[in-house]
């Protein structure tokens, strides 16, 4: 018996020995990457550089960045698919909210990334020159991430390391610290930066100026934000389009009148879409989405079918009264340059009697249209009347005059979301303004009057140039916001502009009927997303921002 | 249960010589009785029948050897019987009663007494790395064989044991062509973890679908629960062990099985869509509510041209009367068995095919195997087991989707007959668009090859030494094409993928078992050591717009934009060593225990190894004398054990931080990136642990008539493999880490029954009981919900979490509406906290889980002469789902038709609480709380009805022919009255209720 058992142990010991040698336990995943293993080459390096860039693609040209940088303001309100109606008229808006919770993730990512190369670039094998300008990239971008962050929550979450373990904290930093590392970020990137640069959306040396002059004018430091814009103007060698509509030409997205652009190709495959094989993390829409958002429902209307020019209407956001009342179209061309208020019939199929092929379909009018002028008309009209009650709340949030900057003829089907518009982040025009305002700040209303007129006049139609002068008397901070809204309505800076002026509560309350009861001062800042409440361990001292649930 | 069905098969075969073989000659003997009485003589003998405790037994089967002679006892136990001459002998059989064979030997009167049998307490069951005696096993374990597997025909195993393994939550997924079945057993433990059994095939850790695998090659199916049976597997017995025995070869005659079914298949349960008439009426209330209809002649505000021309000459679609067909069923399978005294054999051929309810979805499956065992010597066995199985199947994107959501208001077709590309002049593609020849295809191809050998030495005698060398080797091709005009491309360009998957899963096991008796004490010692190697290589290739729709998938160079390829590799490693004792007293005091070591290269460094210990101990009382006084108890059995199993992470590389690809351009310049994974890696992972206190009783009463077991137990797991969502503001969003606990405790219980047993009629009744409670006993920071991820400490993993829906604000309500945002005709919610507002953080709540609170089943099997008749009732009670077809979530009425037929919405004339008014605005909230409801339901899971054929028809070509219809879940009971609580709340792929015909012969 006790043979048998030394037989059986021993049989034993010698399979488990056979078969347990310690390296058959190590983890062997040749396909991984690491950044050990990627960051420590140029070439390598580079891959951290291009991917911190792309983190500018979750912002703009998305909903979720439309929604939080030009909803919620005086110049928009929900058309009937709003996605994020509570951002837009500030109902029950909550830590929960989607677009909140997707920016606070990928600007947070974004600015981890850049922690990680401006930590380690000195490890990166670069020339000494490459490395330069490379870390001043890094530091234009996360300045640009890090604004976004406090302008849209306060004083959060701040660092300058990269994690490296798991961290289940979070502190609340000054919005003091912020700007602090934001000016120290962009005066090394103004100074360390080219001029120019061959691939096209990387920063360069003035467009970081730009950028900081739009950051000295929102901590009030008026003569820097002046001398850094009109620095820009004098030495950029950006030229204002002649035509405002040219702006918005497919054909034209590289013009010089642009400082700054987050770009998209037209080469799909290149661009952000969720995809299991291109980019596993990828954004659920993808490409620049600024087409679909803004376009009223056409496509059930006599004589129309969807097609290609006329876009996908996802019908998310319409003007507000207030917006539409802000153009004198009769000067301005920037009212044309900026709306659709036509489609022509294309459905052979469904076309109302005495219309053919070509004839106008539908009409959009911010005015109102007499019933007995519509009765002789036989094409369909939206006017004033039936998109807006009396007291400029909307009626009919279906068919309405659409804001038609960002529409993509050049999309390759019908349905596709995907847009290879770059999104113009700085342009020309801004320069001017910010400047205007900050002399205007400064007391010199005469200055600001001819930046500002600079902008007006390449806005003004041919012949209307006098028509949209404007004298130093009529400066003031209402008319600069009124201008800005002209001039940039849709593109992603509403909410900060008003904001950094202090005036988002007040306007939204006197322009914006659909938000104005709800509206509250703790406003102006957003809901710190629900996800990172629930996630961190010091709850006593992270707390949602106030006046949030 | 286990008992019940172990009693009621022996009794079957046991009864088999005559049932099948007497049976129909008795059959012909009574039809020609008429001739036959009035030219026998010979004599009558007669007596009576009594137990070992002297009562009579009724009922006994008596018949004269060798022929159609045949009687039975009455209710005093006394029979009478003709019989040719007083040679010869009678054979009295009886169920839970040794068969007697008495010789008559002259006499006219005889006493007979049967002795109760206790054969099924010896019959084996399979455990981990062996077998045990029933008598003998002191853990939980199911076990299943025979017409258990094969009564239910199916395509997978699992799921003709729907609702027959106490303990085992099994649903089918889907009555997509090949949908799997999803099975728990006793609850969910894991989050990151597996959940899913361990299926161990022949011996061998087995990977992959089960389906594979043809339920008439499968001898038995056991199915481990408790800690004590399953910690033997270590790490991956944590989710409890289902055990696959093949059938092998016996010495003797060759014998052919041939099985055969064909079966047609519809939707069980489907809900209708809002009627074009119905969605007009829906559509103006919706303008109504938001000002801009008042009456018919506002209709061109509200409907387009093509519409209003469609509504006025009554042109509405079904759409889903267009997509959903009959599906077809049918497998078919031939069986051999042969083998000498040296070498076994047993070969399968099967053939199954499954058209789903679209066209082109369908599966095509080939398999083959072959077992073989041969005895070189008296010390040595060798043997093989080897399948081999290809399949085919077409998939396509479920067309219900569209088929719902599209406008009814139109038509489908043209007047050509083709189909109407954007029906209703709108941007929502036909449904019908993939059917279209030549713009789609989805075709996945898969290869299994699963080949084991062993060698088994027994040097002397008692011990044995086993080496098992398996591989299980895959390899699939999925083949895509999606022409620009199908629904997924929906206009855009066409695109074409090419994924491949190999998988190489090797697993090589040294077994050692040494049985040893001394005196009354005996002995059985296993050791185990085992080493398994998992890994994958995949490749994926995509490229759109190529010329050519015909190439499909065939010439990806062919893509002139959107070219992309990835590759990726996986490997996990476990290398274990394990150990049992198995003691046993007398047969009545019983011991196991068992531990065992695993290393996974899942885990960190300084992690990867754990020790899981068991222990198992079971008294059969009904060895003790006393017990033995009691009469009505033929069996008892008291088991307990206690016990570790562990769980590491699903996949792998889960300690380490990796980057992962970000695509970018300068220009249209590609400028390749690489950032942070949004989950980090953890250094520290290490194993998740389950505990587990399982209480049962085995039992057999009156005459074991009525058998059963019941177990309770609780299973508490501790370093929960956690997906941890980190504070974003790390830049990272999750880690894998060891936190948090679950609990589950049960009941489970099987009581069979044999109500009516006699040599022509006999009825069976067995019931299932499983009551399962879920828990997550404490999360990240203890006692605190993570919200984000949907875990509440207190309830099941799963749970609904939402506002709740307590009516629709009425007109007479307007003023309080009004504080809330809202107006009447809207969702109302309860205001769980009563600040007076409606809130995420403060007014949603559990509202519910997908878990079950208790299922069961109830079969009742009848058997007359040669007609055999099976219902088969399975109820799953107390479960929520998240029905679509309730939800409401166009709620805008522009275009889409999202509503059920019917539907019960609020309007100033119809003051509901069911639903709420539809509105041309939009801006509804609260939608997501309509879909909620109680999905409880019990079905029919299947009935059957077989009739076995008369020898004499059959003739010397057939052992046995056995022919049946048999229909599965054609009744339903549930609260939806139009849906198949089954699907779990999706509208895709509806559950089918299925009927065929098949034939079962024996050669």
């Amino acid at each position: 018996m006790k043979k048998n058992f030394k037989y059986i142990i021993g049989m034993g010991l010698v399979t488990i020995m056979a078969t347990s040698c310690k390296k058959t336990l190590t983890e062997y995943n040749p396909g991984g990457s690491t950044a050990e293993a990627v960051y420590t080459t140029p070439a390598g390096f580079e891959t951290l550089v291009n991917a911190a860039y792309s983190y500018q693609r979750w912002w703009y040209g998305k909903e979720e960045g439309y929604s939080l940088s030009e909803m919620g303001t005086d110049i928009w309100t929900s058309a009937s698919g709003d996605v994020y109606p509570d951002l837009n008229k500030y109902i029950n808006l909550q830590g929960s909210d989607g677009a909140v919770k997707q920016m606070w993730q990928q600007l947070y990512a974004a600015v981890n990334l850049c922690n990680t190369g401006i930590n380690r670039i000195g490890n990166a094998g670069y020339p000494a020159a490459t490395r330069t300008t490379r870390e001043a990239e890094l530091r234009f971008l996360r300045a640009f991430y890090y604004w976004h962050i406090v302008e849209t929550w306060g004083g959060v979450h701040f660092t300058t390391t990269e994690t490296t373990s798991i961290i289940t904290t979070a502190n609340k930093t000054p919005v003091e610290t912020f700007y602090k590392q934001i000016f120290d970020d962009l005066q090394f990137a103004v100074a360390n930066l080219p001029t120019t640069t061959s691939d096209y959306g990387r920063v360069t040396k003035y467009a970081a100026e730009a950028f900081l002059s739009r950051m000295y004018l929102t901590r009030g430091m008026n003569q820097q934000a002046s001398n850094a814009a009109m620095d820009v103007i004098k030495k950029g060698g950006y030229v204002l389009q002649p035509n405002y509509a040219d702006l918005w030409l497919m054909s034209n997205l590289q013009n010089k009148e642009v400082i700054y652009a987050v770009n998209y190709s037209a080469n799909l495959s290149l661009d952000d879409l969720k995809d299991n094989i291109l980019y596993p993390f990828g954004h659920a829409r993808g490409g620049n989405n600024g087409h679909l958002e803004f376009i009223m429902k056409y496509d059930d209307q006599p004589g129309m079918l969807r097609d290609i020019a006329n876009g996908r209407p996802f019908n998310r956001y319409m003007p507000t009264l207030f917006l539409l009342n802000l153009y004198n179209e009769a000067d301005d061309a920037r009212y044309d340059g900026s709306f659709k208020n036509a489609w022509f019939a294309n459905n052979t199929a469904t076309l109302p009697a005495g219309i053919k092929l070509g004839d106008t379909a539908v009409i959009t009018s911010k005015l109102t249209i007499p019933t007995a002028t519509k009765a002789t008309k036989k094409y369909r009209i939206y006017d004033r009347a039936s998109c807006y009650k009396a007291d400029g709340t909307t009626l009919d949030n279906i068919h309405c005059v659409q804001l038609s900057k960002f529409m993509d003829p050049t999309r390759p089907d019908v349905n596709q979301q995907i847009s290879a518009r770059d999104v113009f982040v700085i342009r020309l025009a801004e320069m001017y303004l910010n400047a205007a305002e900050a002399q205007m700040n400064l007391g010199h209303l005469d200055s600001a009057a001819t930046l500002v007129n600079v902008v007006r006049t390449r806005a003004a139609k041919p012949g209307h140039t006098v028509q949209m002068q404007v004298t130093p008397a009529q400066i003031n901070l209402d008319f600069i916001l009124d201008e800005r809204a002209r001039e940039f309505a849709g593109e992603q800076i509403r909410w900060f502009d008003l904001k950094r002026t202090n005036k988002l509560v007040e306007r939204v309350k006197a322009d914006n009927p659909d938000a104005a009861p709800n509206i509250q001062s703790y406003h102006t800042v957003r809901p710190i997303s629900q996800d990172q409440i629930d996630a961190v361990t010091n709850r006593n001292e992270f707390k949602q921002n106030p006046g949030y649930q | 249960m286990i008992k019940f069905y172990k009693k009621a098969r022996k009794a079957f075969c046991g009864l088999k010589p005559h049932f099948f073989l007497f049976g129909p000659i008795f059959l012909m003997f009574v039809l020609c009785s008429a001739t036959s009485l009035g030219q026998q003589g010979g004599i009558t003998v007669s007596g009576t029948v009594k137990g070992t405790n002297n009562e009579t037994l009724p009922g006994v089967s008596v018949s004269l050897k060798g022929t159609t002679t045949g009687t039975t006892t009455d209710v005093k136990g006394v029979f009478t019987l003709k019989v040719p001459n007083s040679q010869g002998s009678l054979v009295f059989s009886y169920l839970g009663y040794t068969t007697l064979e008495m010789p008559i030997s002259g006499r006219k009167m005889l006493s007979v007494t049967l002795k109760e049998e206790q054969k099924n307490l010896n019959e084996v069951v399979v455990i981990g790395y062996g077998t045990v005696k029933k008598r003998d096993l002191t853990g939980s374990v199911a076990s299943f064989k025979g017409d258990d597997l094969t009564q239910v025909p199916a395509a997978n195993v699992m799921e003709s044991l729907q609702g027959k393994v106490p303990g085992a939550d099994i649903t089918r997924s889907s009555g997509q062509a090949g949908a799997g079945v999803s099975i728990t057993l006793r609850g969910n433990r894991s989050i990151l973890g597996s959940n899913s059994p361990l299926y161990i095939v022949d011996g061998v850790i087995y990977y992959g679908n089960i389906a594979d695998i043809d339920q008439n090659e499968i001898a038995s199916v056991d199915v481990l629960k408790d800690a004590s049976s399953t910690a033997i597997y270590g790490s991956r017995g944590a989710n409890g062990v289902i055990i696959i025995t093949t059938k092998r070869g016996a010495a003797g005659k060759t014998e052919v099985d041939a099985n055969s079914y064909n079966g047609v298949s519809q939707a069980s349960m489907y809900p209708k869509v809002a009627t074009g008439p119905e969605m007009v009426a829906l559509r103006r209330e919706a303008y109504r509510a938001s000002g801009k209809w008042t009456s018919p002649a506002n209709d061109n505000l509200v409907f387009s041209p093509y519409e209003l021309t469609a509504i006025a000459n009554g042109l509405y679609t079904n759409w889903q009367d267009l997509v959903l067909h009959r599906g077809s069923q049918e497998d078919h399978q031939v069986g051999v068995s042969s083998g000498s005294e040296k070498t076994k054999m047993y070969t399968s051929l099967d053939y199954y095919r499954e058209n789903g309810l679209f066209k082109n979805d369908n599966l095509t499956r080939y398999s083959g195997r072959i077992n073989l065992d041969h005895t070189v010597s008296d010390k040595l066995k060798i043997g093989m087991q080897a399948q081999i199985v290809y399949s085919s199947q077409n998939v396509r994107t479920d067309p219900l989707n569209q088929a719902n959501k599209i406008n009814p208001i139109g038509e489908a077709f043209n007047p050509d007959g083709s189909i109407v590309m954007y029906p209703t002049q709108a941007s929502a593609i036909n449904p019908l668009a993939d059917e279209q020849p030549g713009v789609w295809a989805d075709n996945v191809k898969g290869n299994r090859t699963f080949a084991a050998a062993y060698a088994e030495l027994t040097p002397i005698k008692g011990l044995s030494i086993r080496s098992n060398l398996s591989a299980n080797l895959t390899n699939s091709r999925t083949g895509i094409y999606a022409g620009s005009f199908t629904i997924t491309r929906n206009g855009g360009v066409p695109r074409a993928n090419y994924n491949t998957s190999n998988g190489t899963d090797l697993l090589w096991e040294n077994i050692v078992n040494y049985h040893k008796q001394i005196g009354q004490h005996t002995f059985d010692l296993t050791g185990i050591a085992s080493y398994q190697d998992r890994s994958n290589e995949s490749g994926s290739m995509q490229g759109d717009n190529q010329l050519l729709s015909s190439q499909l998938f065939y010439n990806l160079s062919a893509a002139t934009q959107g070219v992309a390829v990835a590759t990726g590799y996986t490997k996990q490693d476990i290398v274990s060593g394990a150990g049992r004792i198995n003691y046993s007293y007398q047969g009545k005091y019983l011991l196991t225990l068992t531990g065992r070591s695993d290393g996974s290269s899942k885990l960190a460094e300084g992690h990867k190894w754990t020790f899981f210990p068991s222990a198992a101990a079971a008294w059969r009382l009904s060895e003790e004398d006393f017990i033995k006084k009691i009469k009505p108890i033929n069996d008892l059995k008291l088991r307990a054990s206690y016990g570790v199993a562990g769980n590491d992470p699903y996949d792998a590389y889960a300690t380490q931080s990796l980057l992962t690809n970000v695509p970018f351009s300068y220009g249209e310049t590609p400028a390749q990136g690489y950032t942070f994974n949004p989950t980090i890696g953890n250094r520290d992972l290490a194993w998740e642990r389950s505990t587990t206190l399982d209480i049962g009783v085995d039992f057999a009463l009156l005459n074991s008539r009525i058998s059963g077991t019941v177990d309770v137990y609780s299973t508490h797991t501790n370093d929960l493999l956690l997906p941890r969502g980190l504070p974003p503001s790390d830049g990272i969003l999750k880690t894998n880490q060891n936190i948090g606990q679950t609990a589950n405790k049960g009941i489970e219980l099987s009581i069979s029954s044999v109500n009516i047993k006699s040599s022509n009629f006999s009825w069976n009744t067995s019931v299932t009981f499983t009551k399962n409670v879920e828990k997550i006993t404490s999360l990240v920071n203890a006692g605190v919900n993570d919200i984000g991820n949907g875990w509440f400490v207190g309830y099941p993993v799963q749970v609904f979490y939402d506002y709740q829906k307590i009516g629709i604000w009425q007109t007479s309500e307007a003023a309080e509406a009004a504080k809330y945002g809202q107006i009447p005709g809207t969702i109302k919610v309860k205001d769980q906290n009563g600040d007076g507002k409606i809130d995420a953080t403060n007014d949603r709540t559990v509202l519910g889980t997908p878990r079950p609170k208790w299922s069961g089943g109830l079969s009742n099997t009848v058997k007359y002469k040669n007609l055999d008749f099976s219902i088969y009732i399975y109820a799953r009670i107390g479960q929520m789902i998240n029905a679509n077809s309730l939800n409401f979530s166009d709620n805008q009425g522009l275009q889409g038709n999202t509503w059920a037929s019917n539907l019960d919405y609020w309007t100033p004339e119809n003051p509901t609480n069911a639903y709420p008014r539809p509105n041309s605005n939009g801006g509804m909230q609260y939608v997501s709380t309509l879909a909620y409801t109680d999905g409880s339901y019990a079905r029919i899971r299947d009935i059957s009805l077989g009739y076995t054929l008369p020898q004499k028809l059959t003739g010397n070509v057939f052992k046995r022919l056995r022919v049946y219809v048999s229909g599965k879940n054609l009744f339903t009971w549930s609260k939806l009255k139009n849906y198949d609580p089954e699907r779990g709340g999706s509208e895709n792929f509806p559950m089918t209720k299925l009927a065929l015909a098949g034939i079962n012969a024996t050669f």
